[in-house]
């Protein structure tokens, strides 16, 4: 048996691409002013099979958040469907049944009801809707997990901007352009967990 | 499942926020001064606010501090 996940961490599985950059520093910014801790496959470093890795990651952690959203093709002409989110969750459901109490897991989705026709099985489930905007991210947090006192999302919402302002002097200092990199989701991590205390 | 989790965690301090999340002492010293740029711009805006619309809260910070 693993030990006990950590109590605030929150496992993210989310695609890894430019145009959902946004929403990633949402989803770091809205956990961490909630006093959690989000965690990327990213971060783990090399070596051994990457599955294992992500597997250890769930159980290491006592949420995960899905993030169904990018159901489409992309555009390059060798398009194909993204199922690297739909496995994870795969894995994380059939983790959270064989030990109920350890874990607990969300799905995300940027339309209502499009869950029912991509992952009909789910049923029953229902998505949390951000809308494909940050507010809508940071809006769904708080519909997720609450504590006493919380930002509001307004609150929550300035702290993002602040944050994604930040964002290319970061990507300078550690000379990339990629926010998954994991020096970068380290930093946006700390940025966002200094600013909890900005409206308090 | 959609429900809505009560956190009951503490806080992370910012020691436990520095050992989930290593980073350089450069990107350290340059997020601090970030943090405070953040801070007295957000404070001042803040000020902004309630010297125009809110008079008597103004009367009242001032003689508190």
């Amino acid at each position: 048996m693993p030990p006990l996940p950590d109590p605030k961490g929150v496992f993210l599985n989310i695609p890894y691409d430019e145009e959902f950059s946004s929403l990633y520093v949402a989803y770091i910014v809205g956990l961490c002013q909630l006093g959690m801790a989000p965690h990327l496959s990213s971060e783990i470093p090399g070596g051994g099979r990457r599955l294992d890795r992500i597997f250890e990651l769930i159980q290491n952690c006592r949420y995960s958040i899905h993030d169904l959203s990018r159901v489409e093709l992309s555009v390059a002409p060798t398009a194909v469907p993204r199922f690297n989110m739909p496995l994870e969750l795969g894995m994380t459901i059939a983790w959270q049944r064989l030990h109920p109490g350890r874990h607990d897991w969300f799905v995300w989705e940027s339309e209502p009801y499009r869950i029912q026709r991509s992952a009909s099985d789910l049923n029953g489930s229902d998505a949390y809707i951000h809308n494909g905007t940050p507010e809508g991210v940071l809006r769904e947090l708080s519909n997720a997990f609450w504590r006493d006192p919380m930002p509001s999302v307004p609150q929550m919402l300035t702290v993002y901007r602040l944050v994604e302002s930040a964002l290319n002097s970061i990507f300078v200092r550690n000379g990339t352009r990629n926010p998954y990199d994991r020096s970068v989701f380290r930093e946006l991590c700390r940025l966002s967990s200094s600013l909890t205390t900005l409206f308090s | 499942m959609r429900k809505r989790i009560h956190l009951t965690t503490p806080w992370p301090t910012p020691e436990e926020w520095a050992k989930l999340y290593p980073i350089s002492k450069e990107s350290e010293k340059a997020l601090r001064a970030l943090v405070e740029e953040f801070k007295a711009t957000h404070s001042n805006r803040e000020d902004e606010t309630v010297n125009s619309a809110e008079p008597e809260k103004r009367r009242k910070r001032a003689s508190a501090a």
